[in-house]
């Protein structure tokens, strides 16, 4: 079952465009993440399933009800992290999130999650939210999307200003969420974060969905990479580039070649063939080195062809 | 939308802008009822009649025409008493009330991006508009009562030589509270349109401001008195009130009808505008 489910959302800012045409879906119990650089429209994107934007085209549904901006669709069950989190800085974070959660069904459940996961977050409620440090006061975000244990959690960039225990522990927590059949919408620019969360991701550039897939597909597709190591003593041979198109050195070493090639491995392991190799690394491409393609300006053409058939295929 | 998951009306929202709000009704009440406790004090003998009356016609004919013209005379102390309801300081709060209230509540939570919080939880945005306006309008209405409550109380507390009767008070307090509603309905639909809330009070204070000059100079300038229905004020006649038994209908319709007429003005731009952009 889909838990959300997005066609052919478009939101124009009067001529600047938000997003355009992005369908997806995004089924129970799964971490979805949605990567793009700043100003690429995820936040847009956000906004609109959470009803608070209005689109200009298309619509998104959730927990299979469709979202009317302004209503308050299905809010009692998402929990939401804005990108950029401010809350009431006169009330202590005990306070402000016990005001907040009041806005739906403030239980004891929820009062007792709050204080546990207060502490899994080392946070003090008791401090005026306004004397709290930038990660502290990020941490009141994160505790504010999870109080109530939802079964949606949409969360716009939620680790950002965290130090890296923490950071883990937020991951951790949303792993939990989805262990426990939450599903997961992760807004991020933090590949790292996104590749170590999520099975699968959509990458948007300029308000466009240029790709939907999974993980290790997004990290597979365009170059692989081989690392040869030659018997000692042997000189390294230089490329024929050539002979083989598609191929480039990466780094080269004394004794060593890193190699990045395109399609299938066969004419560069006939070619390495030809040399006294001593071992053959297949060292795994980043998803860094994946989503800075779909950014460089040669990448362009191929991420505009792309633009209509992302290779998730099906969208969901 | 099933009417299951339908959102509650958010009593939570209401109590929590209500208890932001207190201190400064409190604060206003207060004032408007000290305010009055001593213009019956200046009025409840003679020689103090005579003294304001003194001082009042020091001061240019529009201002005595303001707060009830010839109905202040020694003997009138009806009129005189209302002098309470109409000085400058008392509208001058009532206004505060009535524009600060919906900026700071709706301009205010955009400004400070915790909207997007309120509205992120089992609230709708028609929901939020509801209740800052019934926040506005539910103030507005108990200050007025407050202001009512110290004339009743400064007429237990002094001794006037004729008897003074509360009833016109009462309608003139209930008219003000219209007018003031109708201030506060202006400004809860500049509250919609601007995102900032120093835009929204601008507007809202050079509404008031336009309507208030419109008012003297149409009252100070007979060839400018076809002006005089332009303006707000217009629909507070107090000596009218204290001479006249009966209620003015007219001018509540009139208040009653920009009051809603504006609310739902704003509530229609309110439901459509992107939020919290």
């Amino acid at each position: 079952m889909n838990t959300i489910e997005v066609r052919s959302l478009t939101k124009w800012y009067g001529s600047a465009r938000g997003v355009e045409d992005l369908t997806f879906s995004v089924e129970q119990g799964e971490i979805f993440g949605y990567l793009g650089p700043n100003g690429s429209g995820k936040t847009t994107t956000i906004r609109c399933v959470m009803g608070l934007l209005r689109p200009t085209g298309g619509e998104s549904r959730v927990l299979g009800e469709r979202v009317v901006p302004g209503r308050a669709t299905q809010h009692l069950r998402i929990g939401y992290l804005p990108g950029d989190f401010r809350i009431w800085p006169g009330l202590t974070a005990r306070r402000a999130l016990g005001v907040l959660a009041a806005f739906g069904d403030n239980d004891t459940r929820t009062r007792v999650r709050r204080e546990e996961l207060a502490e899994r977050l080392d946070l003090a409620l008791d401090r005026r939210v306004g004397d709290l440090s930038r990660g502290n006061r990020q941490k009141v975000g994160v505790l504010y999307a999870f109080q109530h244990q939802p079964e949606v959690l949409i969360l716009d960039e939620p680790t950002s200003g965290l130090d890296p225990l923490v950071r883990q522990i937020v991951l951790d927590l949303i792993r939990q969420a989805a262990d426990g059949g939450a599903t997961v919408f992760l807004s991020s620019h933090d590949l790292s974060e996104v590749s170590s969360v999520c099975v699968r991701a959509g990458i948007l550039r300029e308000g466009r969905l240029v790709e939907l897939a999974p993980i290790s597909n997004i990290v597979q597709q365009g170059e692989r990479r081989l690392k040869v190591w030659f018997v000692e003593g042997t000189q390294v041979p230089p490329l024929p580039v050539d002979r083989l198109p598609g191929v480039r050195v990466v780094e080269q070493e004394p004794g060593a070649l890193h190699i990045a090639y395109q399609g299938t491995a066969d004419a560069v392991l006939k070619w390495i063939a030809q040399f006294p190799v001593d071992r053959i690394a297949t060292p795994q491409t980043s998803l860094e080195e994946a989503f800075f393609r779909y950014y460089r300006k040669d990448a362009c053409s191929t991420a505009e062809d792309n633009d209509n058939t992302p290779s998730g295929g099906d969208g969901s | 939308m099933t009417s299951a998951s339908r959102p509650k009306f958010p009593f939570a929202l209401l109590g929590f802008w209500l208890r932001r709000i207190l201190p400064v009704w409190a604060l206003i009440a207060l004032m408007i009822f000290l305010i009055q406790i001593a213009v019956c004090g200046i009025v409840h003998d003679n020689q103090g009649i005579k003294t304001l009356l003194n001082f009042l016609d020091l001061l240019p004919s529009f201002v005595k025409t303001a707060l009830g013209g010839e109905a202040l005379q020694v003997g009138n102390v009806s009129a005189l008493i209302a002098i309470g309801y109409q000085h400058p300081l008392v509208l001058l709060l009532l206004m505060l009330f009535a524009v600060g209230v919906p900026t700071s509540l709706l301009t205010g939570e955009v400004e400070k991006g915790t909207m997007e919080l309120i509205l992120s939880r089992s609230i709708t945005k028609t929901q939020v508009y509801v209740c800052a306006g019934a926040l506005t309008v539910a103030g507005m209405f108990a200050l007025v009562m407050v202001m009512f409550f110290g004339t009743f109380t400064a007429t237990r507390i002094y001794h006037f030589e004729e008897p003074v009767s509360l009833y016109p008070f009462f309608r003139a307090a209930i008219n003000g509270g219209l007018l003031a509603s109708a201030v506060g309905a202006i400004a809860l639909l500049a509250a919609s349109v601007f995102r900032h809330r120093s835009m929204a009070v601008g507007v809202a204070v050079a509404y008031l401001v336009v309507n208030y000059f419109v008012a003297v100079i149409a009252e100070w300038w007979p060839r400018m008195g076809f002006l005089k229905p332009a303006t707000l004020f217009q629909y507070v006649n107090g000596p009218r009130i204290f001479r006249e038994p009966a209620w003015p209908v007219g001018d509540m319709c009139v208040l009653a009808a920009i009051l809603i007429g504006a609310a739902i003005a704003g509530g229609v731009i309110w439901h459509r505008r992107d939020l919290p952009l």
